[in-house]
């Protein structure tokens, strides 16, 4: 019989490397004389998106297109080191830093252009869609990319180089006391199972995801992180296993660990939920890895809800539930009341 | 040995090892490098290819099977100016991360959508689930089938 069930997760991860270990990004920026800008870190885009969110943050600063803006990322001759891709860190830290970078180079830009305009002050100055002028005044502004070019015909340059470190303590082994991570990120999530009762086996039926991004950058790769996320977490739930014997793994290969399929995959759908961060660049924090989180104990408890077994050890294979059923059978008979039956 | 082998529309002679699998011979010889190689057993997908315009995984073909038959890899679906509505609609939806399912993926949907124009979500699913993908979810990808199929429809 097939039995479908419903249950929730929910999570919350700190991000950063934490707990005290130095966690910095840097950025180099330059504006350049046609108008584009450049942007160089560390900082790997490895399809998550951060090199896009990147080209955002510099040209929402700099009221360009993001296809105005080249990022230069991973390359050790040219760019300054931002620590890996890892620890959901990117938008957040080195988004910091490219942002600190780009308002730098943008501040130098803003004097030169208040002198060329004969204002008293940089911040009667306003970059806008590809053009540099005075506030409320159509008539003194110019295209972006002559000013810079004028500027360099008179040795000015708009670069600069930032870095921005994340804040974290070291927890204190005595009393477990500190701040290990900012910011933290929380999500949410529900999951709609269906368990057959004669083979054990689990198919996951939909997710609803919600997540606490601070502010979504790019939703496209909000969604996308999400998505993944909620797949990994599917995998982790019910079918990857690392079986090692005496040190070596049993099963290096995907015909023996299995990964979700896209007919593994639930429905998703994504709830973003942007509550500003406000040390993040424009409010916003990462998502990256505590998008999986609530996934296992959703699954688990919807596993729970739909035939009344607990299971307690990952990852929930056919074959624990089926034992978990026949044991709950066992102990009150078939029907009987719901129990928890650890695994 | 000596061998023909036409892909994407071009005939080529080449030398190979007999033992030589076609995935290393599209990628090493010919240098059609958008052809991944993954797992290197069947089992993830990323090296798939069209022979025939039926998908097959290129590192269980050796080059010497592959005389005689039409063969597409992703360099022949299209380019930075003319993309294929797969490539278009995979762009647009965000449906690439790391991309290195990504040639593999488009080229068992090209195969679902050359013999069936407007498949249901289940159709894309099953079509797509010898392809492994780690980052999407395949929430996007599914997507961009179905958004590709409704282009090539109109």
């Amino acid at each position: 019989m097939k039995k479908r069930g419903i249950g929730l997760g929910c999570g919350w991860y700190g991000t950063g490397y934490g707990n005290g270990f130095p966690d910095v990004s840097s950025a180099f920026v330059e504006i350049h004389d046609d108008g584009s800008a450049t942007v160089s870190t560390g900082a790997v885009d490895v399809g998550q998106g951060s090199s896009t969110v990147f080209a955002q943050i510099a040209a929402e600063e700099l009221g360009l297109e993001p296809q105005d803006i080249t990022v230069i990322t991973g390359d050790t001759d040219t760019t300054p080191d931002s620590g890996t891709s890892a620890a959901t860190r990117h938008t957040y830290n080195t988004g910091n830093a490219v942002l600190k970078a780009v308002r730098e180079a943008k501040e130098r830009l803003l004097d030169h252009a208040a002198h060329e305009f004969s204002c008293t002050s940089a911040q009667g100055i306003e970059l806008k869609e590809g053009w540099i002028g005075v506030i409320g005044d159509p008539s003194r502004r110019q295209p972006l990319a002559d000013m810079v070019f004028q500027a360099r015909l008179h040795g000015e340059r708009f670069i600069s180089a930032e870095s921005s470190t994340a804040r974290t303590t070291p927890v204190d082994r005595e009393n477990g006391q500190g701040a290990p991570y900012w910011p933290y990120a929380f999500g949410a999530q529900v999951a709609e199972v269906e368990v057959d009762t004669e083979t054990g086996l689990v198919q996951v039926l939909r997710i609803i995801a919600a997540h606490d991004v601070g502010r979504a950058i790019n939703p496209t790769q909000v969604e996308g992180q999400i998505a993944g996320a909620v797949a990994q977490g599917v995998g982790y739930a019910l079918m990857e296993e690392v079986e090692l014997h005496e040190g070596v793994i049993k099963n290096p290969a995907f015909s023996s660990y299995l990964i979700p399929t896209a007919l593994d995959v639930p429905n998703i759908q994504t709830i973003i939920v942007e509550e500003e961060e406000i040390t993040g660049p424009y409010g916003a924090k990462g998502l990256g890895e505590p998008a999986m989180v609530p996934t296992l104990a959703a699954v688990v408890n919807a596993i729970y809800d739909a035939v009344g077994v607990r299971i307690t050890s990952l990852p929930a294979t056919p074959e624990k539930i089926l034992a978990a059923l026949v044991e709950k059978e066992r102990t009150f008979g078939e029907g009987g009341m719901r129990q928890n039956i650890d695994s | 040995m000596n061998i023909e082998l036409r892909v994407n529309e071009q005939d080529f002679r080449l030398v190979v090892e007999p033992d030589e699998r076609l995935l290393d011979v599209l990628r090493n010889r010919l240098g059609l490098i958008g052809t991944k190689e993954g797992c290197g057993e069947g089992e993830c997908g990323a090296c798939t290819i069209l022979m025939d315009g039926k998908a097959v995984n290129s590192c269980l073909v050796l080059a010497a099977q592959a005389v005689g038959h039409e063969l597409m890899t992703i360099e022949g679906v299209g380019d930075r100016l003319h993309p294929h509505p797969l490539q278009k609609s995979f762009v647009e939806l965000g449906a690439v991360q790391c991309g290195f399912c990504t040639p593999g993926m488009i080229l068992s949907a090209k195969a679902l959508l050359d013999r069936n124009s407007q498949p249901s979500e289940e159709e894309i699913k099953e079509a797509m689930s010898g392809n492994l993908c780690r980052c999407t979810g395949y929430d996007k990808i599914v997507k961009a089938v179905q958004r590709a199929a409704e282009e090539v429809a109109r």
